[in-house]
């Protein structure tokens, strides 16, 4: 009987339900997709070029557990908030503790449960499509990613199915703990937190000496090493505990005391925010050191997915070389954004290769100044008089890979027009072009080059042309470009449901607080913006301080990105489109929460 | 100006239930006025239809069939908007289980409906202090509602309810949780400001002794209004036992 109350119960709540388990499932489907790159040790060994990818896997893996474990933490005081009541009538109809608690156990474990499974197949097709879309989009080749890792599943299964022992357990302990009036009044009183002033001054200093000493930490990655990450983690995620512990009350504090404050809802906002910041001074605090991880991981991801292609533009003169152009390849040729294109005639014979004075005057051949200071922005293109080229240029290694035979490159001899037109040899024509942007022109250039390749072997440990260059450099920073995004992905979309779960477990408790102002005549649009704006500041507040971590934080990528790279270069629209996702998650939690708590206005 | 009507009922019924399904009538064609000024109860055993009436009054719910014209505002025509307009302006409620915002203090409580409108800083404090010395409650304006008692807290919702000067005041059982002493204060006070402000009240209890505190009783019975009482030149003790005398037959 107790059973079919309690699922009428959910049933009466189903959308709540819903989301619940949404989110849950989402949750796991990430985690069983990191998990399948972090446990696939064939992966890791086939792509882990840097070697420190296997060190941030590892890091990765800690965070997403203890995301996950504040997560389920979270989603459970939401389901717990929706179900107190429930519980505390059953337990007033004469239901004993004991059996109350068994359907509190059963219920959470068995939306746990559900949640997992459901997570773990969507995790599969997540890692079959999302993955290969994202790895397509970077153009990108990650060996051994197979959708299906046993390891992996048993590792997501094994995690939730635990944490959710956890929390039902915790549930059991929480609810026969609490009196039955408790439940059915499980209204949270207002607590309202002291300010002592000369504390939160210290507070807030002791707040930002942490978070400086963190900042130098990431700075001064090349002094500490490794160890730069954990004392950065530790200080900082004091520091803005700390901070806002300090600032946040204070603000609200003065605030209240304007004739701002006395306008419309703007009192009621405060004093929402004034009792509920200080239970989310750590939700806030976790919540905004994700939101840096997530941005970093994102924008180190996107750094080097835009600036390897101009890394490898600063290196060598052509970008491609096509020797006998087919008629598909000019026709991709004609694609390209041209800076500089040159066509020579070669003629080969033994070890060496002539070339036609005549076309080298009329098309001279761009040389790179190589200067001593390492700067590659210094190096600039150059061309010279065809007699000062035939006693240096020659020697050039982009010139000279324009003639690369099985065993190496053919030998450059320069002979005037009238021997060149003498002299016997195999006769190949051969067009360099560098084209204006690099990023620009990725795909035709990737053609171009696959058709090149494919009729033309070349020596495995030589590149023709900055194209090739890139591929290599692809090859090697791209796995870290993928976890960065995947890495980011992930994060971003946990810390999210973290917070919405964290303000949606307010809800249900709001709802009476929005019913008296109903009744007193405040207008629906008032209510709407209000809690707008509430929940707005609740999310903007760790956004920015992650956002200032980030910025500090992208210090330590320095040595990994050297110039011309650079961590901070184009974060602009990496940051927008990060903060856009992160505004759709707002306004999941808006939508939710007005459908919660604005009461309905009678319907005729 | 006391010959006007603030409250005007007619022909008020509410049905509940879909039309294809099984139906309740909680009011069966209600009418009456009130006058500005008066001190009007609604008396009624429960299930009576008190609280409908009240809600059809205070428009939180909507009428099946009739009229209710308050202040001149028809309100069975408004909609949206007008409806918490009319609310926050014209209307002043106490509740019995308060209905103050903890996340506030007494202050912000009281200055709410002010604030709705708009109202400029100062003006609002000083409406605020002085309807805190008129409820003498004036030293308690800085505290937040769970540190205040009962009578306190209701107190301060009657602040909130009369400070903005709405044409009507309206009372669901104020007095119904809180102790006797706490009840008979807050029930003086309501006296005070029907006569000094001339302000309408009407007061919906099943209590007799709050009851008592009005001019005219209405005692509602199945959603009808079975008999009407006016207290006239009587004495307060004395009205009491009248209408202990009419709920003992009015019951029957």
């Amino acid at each position: 009987m107790l059973g079919k109350l309690a699922l009428a119960g959910i049933k009466n709540r189903r959308r709540d339900y819903l989301v619940l388990l949404a989110g849950l499932t989402m949750s796991a489907a990430i985690f069983y997709m990191f998990a399948n790159l972090a446990t696939n040790q064939a992966f890791l060994k086939a792509n882990a070029a840097v070697s420190s990818a296997n060190v941030i896997f590892g890091f990765g893996a800690v965070l997403l557990i203890l995301i996950t474990v504040v997560y389920i933490m979270y989603a459970n005081s939401f389901l717990l908030s929706m179900r107190q009541h429930d519980y505390g009538l059953f337990m007033m109809l004469g239901a004993t503790r004991k059996r109350v608690g068994e359907l509190v156990f059963l219920e959470t474990l068995i939306l746990g449960t559900v949640a997992t499974a459901i997570g773990i197949a969507l995790g599969l097709l997540m890692s079959k499509f999302l993955v290969g879309f994202l790895l397509n989009m970077l153009g990108l080749h990650l060996s051994h990613l197979t959708a299906f890792y046993l390891p992996a599943i048993i590792a997501t299964a094994v995690l939730y199915v635990g944490l959710f022992i956890l929390a039902s357990l915790f549930n059991l302990v929480k609810l026969t703990r609490t009196t039955v009036l408790k439940l059915l009044h499980s209204d949270e009183l207002a607590n309202q937190p002291k300010v002592k002033p000369f504390r939160q001054l210290v507070q807030g200093i002791l707040g930002i000496v942490f978070l400086g000493i963190g900042y130098w930490a990431l700075a001064a990655i090349k002094a500490l090493q490794l160890l730069a990450i954990p004392v950065a983690l530790v200080t900082i995620t004091i520091g803005t505990y700390l901070l806002f512990r300090a600032t946040i009350l204070m603000v609200i504090r003065a605030l209240r005391h304007t004739s701002w404050a006395k306008k419309h809802l703007n009192g009621f906002l405060l004093g929402q925010l004034n009792f509920r910041v200080h239970n989310y001074t750590r939700v806030l605090t976790i919540v905004s050191l994700l939101f840096a991880m997530a941005l970093g991981a994102i924008t180190v991801g996107s750094g080097y997915h835009r600036q390897l292609p101009m890394m490898a533009q600063k290196v060598g003169t052509y970008t491609v070389a096509v020797h006998n152009p087919t008629a598909r390849q000019h026709k991709l040729i004609g694609q390209l954004h041209v800076a500089y294109q040159a066509t020579y005639t070669q003629k080969r014979q033994g070890k060496t290769v002539y070339y036609n004075a005549a076309e080298l005057q009329k098309q001279p051949v761009e040389l790179r100044s190589y200067t001593n200071s390492g700067n590659l922005n210094d190096q600039k293109l150059y061309t010279e008089s065809l007699q000062k080229f035939k006693k240096s240029g020659t020697n050039d290694l982009d010139f000279l890979s324009l003639a690369l035979g099985k065993v190496g490159a053919y030998t450059p001899k320069i002979l005037s027009a009238k021997q060149f037109t003498q002299q016997s040899g195999k006769v190949v024509t051969v067009t360099t072009i560098r084209v204006k942007n690099l990023q620009q022109d990725l795909v035709p250039l990737k053609k171009l080059n696959q058709l090149e390749t494919a009729r033309y072997s070349q020596p495995g440990s030589m590149t023709v042309g900055n194209y090739q260059n890139y591929e290599m450099m692809l090859a090697f920073f791209g796995g870290l470009e993928f976890i960065g995004y995947f890495l980011g992905i992930a994060f971003l979309a946990m810390l999210a449901s973290c917070l919405m779960f964290k303000i949606l477990s307010g809800a249900p408790g709001d709802k009476r607080h929005y019913r008296m102002l109903y009744k007193v005549g405040v207008r629906q649009s008032l209510m709407r913006h209000g809690i707008a704006k509430e929940i707005g500041i609740l999310f903007l507040i760790p956004g920015i301080m992650g956002v200032i971590d980030v910025l500090f934080g992208l210090q330590m990528f320095k040595p990994l990105m050297a110039a011309p790279m650079s961590p901070y270069l184009g974060i602009g629209s990496t940051f927008l489109i990060f903060i856009g996702l992160y505004a759709i998650y707002y306004l999941i939690t808006l939508a939710l929460y007005w459908r919660i708590v604005l009461p309905q206005a009678p319907n005729d | 100006m006391t010959t006007n009507t603030v409250v005007s009922v007619s022909g008020l019924e509410k049905t509940y239930g879909k039309a294809n399904e099984r139906q309740y009538t909680a009011l069966k064609g209600l009418d009456f006025t009130v006058d500005a000024g008066e001190f009007v109860g609604i008396m009624g055993a429960s299930g009576s239809g008190k609280t409908t009436l009240l809600n059809m009054l205070s428009t939180l719910d909507t009428p099946t069939k009739g009229d209710v014209v308050v202040n001149g505002h028809d309100v069975t025509k408004m909609r949206g908007n007008q409806l918490a307009d009319f609310r926050a302006q014209e209307v002043g409620f106490i509740f019995q289980d308060f209905n103050l915002l903890e996340s506030l203090t007494a202050e912000e409580n009281i200055g709410l409906p002010l604030a709705l409108k708009g109202t400029p800083s100062k003006v609002m404090d000083q409406a605020i202090h002085e309807v805190a010395e008129t409820l003498s409650i004036a030293d308690l304006l800085q505290k937040y509602p769970a540190e205040l008692s009962g009578g306190q807290q209701q107190r301060v919702a009657a602040a909130r309810a009369i400070v903005h000067h709405p044409a009507i005041l309206m009372g669901d059982e104020p007095t119904g949780a809180l102790d006797s002493t706490s009840a008979r204060e807050l029930l003086d006070l309501l006296t005070t400001i029907n006569t000094q402000q001339q302000m309408s009240v009407l007061l919906v209890t099943h209590d007799p002794f709050s009851a008592s505190f009005c001019q005219r009783i209405l005692f509602i019975k199945d959603g009808q209004i079975g008999s009407e009482l006016r207290r006239g030149s009587q004495d307060r003790s004395a009205f009491y036992q009248g209408i202990l005398n009419e709920l003992g037959t009015f019951n029957e």
